[in-house]
């Protein structure tokens, strides 16, 4: 039968659940006529559909405009299930537990500092990139199991990296009281003991950015920025840690599935009951990684302000806006009901009458940040209240993929895009220009469109746009 | 594929040409190759036994991982169990991550000496690469299949989370 999507909202689509006999709910997205198209050109409408069969799922399985294919979730997935007899899958999560994204914001103006080349070398000189590099911190057992059950608090207040009031900008205060570092096998935390404070590989990246745009001057002021400021976006996660308790748990849930008679269309939904043992145990486990994540975000902070200081003086200071997860789960309350929302490649985005936001932020709402592909712009916006009807509170996580890593290196030349950028005016720093290629704008989907249907859609509104001056890619 | 093989001779066997090994793949049988998948990657197998299958999934990892080149490490004994063979192919893949991660090496010369379709007994040595490319987050069990076409022609597809 073919994907018939009905137009049910001015940028919203909705698929019937007739559409599969196995559908419990039926599938929404977020897009225009435009993104639209981009996903029907590869599978991640039929592996939302798939999501949409998930034991107690409820309302719809939402797409956010930046899905693209993934494994299991679609990438730019979100899925709300109830508590505590609907599922938790590991698979609607991601491998990569609270990847996410932090913005800092400098004192500093754009035209105060001269050329960018010391500064972005100096960072790239302090922040391990890439796969296998360790950072400078070699964590015992006991302080790995305080990272995982008190995330940023214990590398703020016991380790002395970062300030108190970073812990207010930064999505449950970096730190998530259900976790469980008993759930975390020996394996993971070897795989993290000496990973805080790196980047990683992949899509991860650090950029030095000027706010070159204010749209919602309110909000702007708020958070603290104005046209002109210096900021720097951080975008890393949990690490081989978090990875190594994704699969872990996989396996556990691939092999319980079963025995709660439930029945998959795709593998990598392994899953279990929320209210199982299987299904709290994954739960403590990832709220033990994503605070791992929280707390590899912080030390890179650190880092990052120890580096400008070098560069730039010691009265420069780096302020923490906020800091969002965009792969984890979270039991949150939808039209008085607890369920467990999933967001794999998808951002929460609290609207301004919502409690769970830092003082700062009530009444504008909750940051929410859409970094775009290297060399072009990232945004700043705020969540609507309206979003928690439309999307369980949800917005885009990025511009999303556009071509597969492949057919990127095949349409790009990454030393031609390395000239191009430095042409721009942007300083890069990346190990190989064929990892550049893979990352380059082409491969992605245009972060204006994106960014314009998530405000059309009524989730989250534009705030200020941020333009790259250097990038370190992980 | 190329960079790797031409990196395994070198440190191999020192004189082999890239040519005359990849020659010697063909005959045994075994192939890899990358399918598009619009955010991982996808890997398609082919190989003349079930061990051969899961030695050319190793060398697709360490070939996605670096450009190979340095000296290889000591044996490392490798001893794998999943509750069928799809999922021990994936296992199989994951246990590689977690030692190049613990262990700061890559896989590039693996020899599976035993496997069923639960268990699975191989000796890998690797080396310590100069730079690590592509990061492999795991293997997923996402449109996983390890098929036996016709006695002596494997197959898999296998998706990675890169």
């Amino acid at each position: 039968m073919a994907l018939e999507l009905k137009r049910v909202g001015e940028v919203l689509w909705e698929l019937d659940r007739t559409y599969r006999a196995d559908m419990r709910v039926p599938v929404r997205l977020v897009a225009d006529e435009s993104l639209l198209d981009q996903v029907r050109r590869d599978r991640s409408l039929e592996q939302l559909v798939n999501v949409a069969t998930l034991p107690g799922i409820t309302r719809w399985a939402m797409g956010m405009p930046d899905m693209h294919e993934g494994y299991g979730f679609p990438v730019g997935g979100v899925a709300a299930t109830r508590w505590p007899e609907g599922v938790i899958s590991p698979g609607g999560i991601g491998f990569d537990i609270n990847c996410g994204v932090r913005l800092l914001a400098t004192d500093m103006r754009r035209a105060d500092v001269g050329s960018l080349e010391r500064l972005v070398h100096e960072l790239s000189r302090s922040i391990p990139t890439g796969y296998g590099r360790h950072g400078r911190i070699m964590l015992s057992d006991v302080e790995i199991d305080r990272v995982l059950t008190e995330g940023c608090a214990y590398v703020v207040r016991e380790r002395g990296l970062g300030r108190e009031e970073d812990l207010e900008h930064i999505e449950s205060t970096g730190s998530l009281t259900d976790a469980s570092a008993a759930c975390v096998s020996e394996r993971a935390k070897q795989r993290g003991r000496d990973q805080l404070g790196t980047l990683g590989g992949g899509n991860h990246f650090l950029e030095v950015q000027v706010v070159d745009a204010v749209y919602d001057p309110a909000a702007a002021l708020a958070m603290g920025l104005r046209e002109g400021d210096l900021t720097v976006l951080l975008h890393t996660g949990s690490r081989g840690l978090g990875h190594q308790v994704c699969t872990d748990h996989v396996r556990v849930m691939d092999a319980a599935h079963r025995r709660y008679g439930i029945e998959l269309p795709d593998r990598q939904l392994a899953c279990a009951p929320l209210g199982s043992k299987e299904g709290r145990d994954y739960f403590g486990a990832m709220c033990a990684a994503a605070n791992f994540a929280w707390a590899n975000r912080q030390v890179l902070t650190q880092t990052v302000r120890d580096a400008f200081v070098r560069i730039l003086g010691p009265s420069t200071r780096l302020r923490v806006i906020y800091d969002v997860a965009h792969n984890i789960a979270k039991i949150e309350t939808l039209a008085g009901e607890r369920v467990c929302v999933h967001r794999k490649g998808a951002t929460r985005a609290f609207g301004p009458s919502s409690t769970d936001l830092p003082a700062a932020c009530r009444g504008i709402g909750q940051p929410v940040f859409i970094p775009g592909s290297m060399g072009t712009a990232s945004f700043v916006m705020v969540g609507r209240d309206a979003s928690s009807d439309v999307s369980f509170g949800s917005a885009c996580h990025g511009a999303g993929r556009a071509l597969s890593r492949t057919a990127a290196k095949h349409r790009v030349a990454g030393s031609a895009l390395r000239r191009e950028l430095e042409a721009a005016g942007i300083v890069v720093r990346c190990a190989s220009n064929e990892e550049l290629a893979e990352e380059a704008p082409l491969a992605y989907k245009d972060v204006e469109r994106v960014v314009d249907v998530v405000a059309r859609a009524g989730i989250a509104g534009k705030v200020a746009r941020l333009r790259p001056l250097g990038v370190l890619k992980g | 594929m190329a960079t790797l093989r031409r990196a395994l001779v070198a440190t191999d066997y020192g004189t082999s040409s890239e040519r005359a090994v990849e020659m010697a793949a063909a005959e045994a049988g075994t192939s890899h190759a990358l399918e598009e998948h619009g955010g991982e990657v996808r890997l398609r197998l082919r190989a003349p036994s079930l061990p051969a299958l899961f030695d050319e999934a190793a060398r697709a990892v360490a070939e996605l991982m670096c450009d190979g080149g340095g000296s290889l490490g000591e044996p490392v004994p490798v001893d794998v169990r999943a509750p069928d063979r799809e999922a021990l192919l994936a296992a199989w893949i994951d246990e590689l991550l977690f030692l190049s991660e613990t262990r700061k090496r890559v896989w590039t010369q693996t020899r599976v000496e035993r496997v069923t379709d639960t268990e699975l007994h191989a000796v890998v040595r690797g080396i310590e690469p100069v730079a690590l490319r592509t990061q492999i987050k795991a293997a997923t069990l996402h449109d996983l299949r390890v098929l036996e076409r016709r006695p002596g022609e494997f197959e898999a597809t296998l998706v990675l989370d890169v």
